[in-house]
């Protein structure tokens, strides 16, 4: 099944609008780890995240008429319903708040089983990147990536002016993307 | 608009993320059109953020594709049950064969019932259960609905008494320099034309922290401001620039003035000048004793 040939993100948004099964086929092998990854990372759980998956696959297909290019990324849209979806799961679990942020903070590598066996993905990379933040970088990173707190949310939960949250933030994302270089 | 100050105030990092209120990312997206920076800054924060992601990628389990695309197909498929009524017309002649050749084949017979019977029972639970999944998917649907916008009425609410405490706390501030007697407060009348206008300034000899009330300032044209002097010894000193607008009647910090017989404001280019410009000064006072 696996599609021998690449789309531009525009033919992919226009494949789905026109609901071509083959060109979604074509987005789930090329995006569901990715996605994947963001839910088992949020729920921690690998039959919760199946399920929420599966939920935003049904929902891209079905909703990609609402999905608007020249308001951001297609990845970045699809992202967003990931994390909401995982989210709306662990609240619906009755997780609580400061549990979510007590497992990133015991832990910002969460979920190191099962980890991606795709080409793209360099794991020496992503042991480089992680390496080169400081622990607090990563956790800003993915309290924002991941947990879906804003700023004024992570300054609470760290107990650091906002401010402060801005400048680290920022200086993680530079960091960051200085390190997505060497990768 | 300040673009650099924009882009580093963190709100296109809430808009990716999208974290931010429809009416806050409007702003965003407005911002995004209107400045190439701040639209290659938000190009690159996708970017950064995607790369990020795909770091952490996982491969799924090899079934959920077939899985997806198999409730992909029953959704599109309206009427699933088509091929149907040619199974029972064939179990129909069947029948009526078995019937012909008398009654020697009768256990065979009511085997072949037996069968028929439970095509027809899985087939009705197998429609029953179609209707269940309709139902519930419509209502499942409903109750996502209600939690977003229970989701959305509680966010607008905690936004609310966060603004609310923010002007609580600037108001409780603003109470306490009122009420310290340590602070000395120095009117400056309006000089020369522009006589009649007046400012106010409140200033802590020992904590050094100096305050302004300009609430009878004209507001100034876009590109210039306001800034405060300190004369010392006749010397002026820049106590810093400050903003009118929704301002005007609240007071505003400035610059920590350590000494100072004389206060004044000038009007002068946007951020400040070195040194005052002095046709342009629009009020001043001495500080008493």
């Amino acid at each position: 099944m696996e599609s021998a040939f690449t789309y531009t993100e525009s033919e992919l948004v226009q494949g789905l609008k026109a609901k071509d099964q083959k060109v979604f086929g074509y987005l789930y092998d090329r995006y569901s780890p990715a996605l994947y990854g963001v839910a088992l990372k949020v729920l921690n759980d690998e039959s919760n995240a199946n399920d929420v998956l599966q939920e935003v696959f049904l929902k891209i297909w079905r909703n990609i008429d609402r999905y608007d290019e020249s308001k951001g990324r297609l990845f970045t849209w699809m992202l967003n319903i990931t994390r909401n979806s995982a989210i709306d799961t662990l609240r619906s679990k009755a997780h609580k708040m400061d549990q979510k942020i007590q497992d990133i903070g015991d832990d910002v590598h969460l979920y190191t089983g099962n980890l991606t066996v795709l080409p793209s993905v360099d794991h020496l990379g992503l042991s480089k990147v992680l390496e080169k933040l400081t622990k607090e970088q990563r956790i800003i990173i993915d309290l924002a990536y991941y947990k879906g707190c804003t700023q004024e949310e992570i300054s609470k939960v760290l107990e650091i002016p906002l401010g402060t949250v801005k400048t680290r933030m920022r200086n993680a994302i530079i960091q960051l993307r200085n390190l997505l270089k060497l990768v | 608009m300040d673009v650099q100050r924009y882009i580093s105030s963190g709100i296109i990092e809430n808009h990716i993320t999208g974290l931010l209120s429809e009416s806050e990312s409007r702003e965003v997206l407005s911002a995004i059109q209107q400045h190439p920076e701040v639209k290659a800054a938000a190009d690159a924060l996708q970017v950064d953020m995607e790369r990020y992601i795909q770091l952490w990628a996982a491969k799924p389990p090899a079934g959920i594709k077939r899985q997806l695309m198999d409730r992909l197909h029953k959704n599109e498929a309206e009427d699933p049950i088509t091929a149907e009524p040619e199974t029972f017309t064939a179990n129909t002649n069947d029948d009526t064969f078995s019937e012909d050749t008398g009654s020697g084949l009768g256990l065979n017979l009511s085997q072949l019932q037996i069968w028929q019977y439970s095509a027809a029972a899985a087939i009705v639970l197998l429609l029953g259960s179609v209707v269940m999944n309709i139902v519930t998917y419509g209502n499942s649907g409903n109750y996502q609905q209600q939690v977003v916008s229970l989701q959305a009425d509680q966010a607008s609410l905690l936004a609310e008494r966060d603004a609310l405490k923010e002007q609580l706390d600037f108001a409780q501030k603003e109470n306490g320099v009122m009420k310290d007697p340590s602070f000395k407060w120095v009117r400056m009348p309006g000089v020369g034309k522009h006589s009649g206008i007046v400012a106010t300034i409140c200033w802590n000899p020992q904590s050094k922290e100096t305050f302004i009330l300009a609430q009878a300032l004209p507001e100034p044209p876009a590109d210039k401001q306001y800034q405060l002097w300190a004369i010392v010894n006749g010397k002026p000193i820049d106590a810093g620039v400050f903003e009118l607008g929704s301002k005007a009647h609240t007071v505003q910090k400035v610059k920590a003035v350590d000494n100072a017989q004389v206060f004044a404001v000038t009007l002068e280019k946007k951020g400040g000048s070195p040194s005052p410009t002095l046709e342009q000064m629009f009020v001043a006072g001495k500080v008493a004793g």
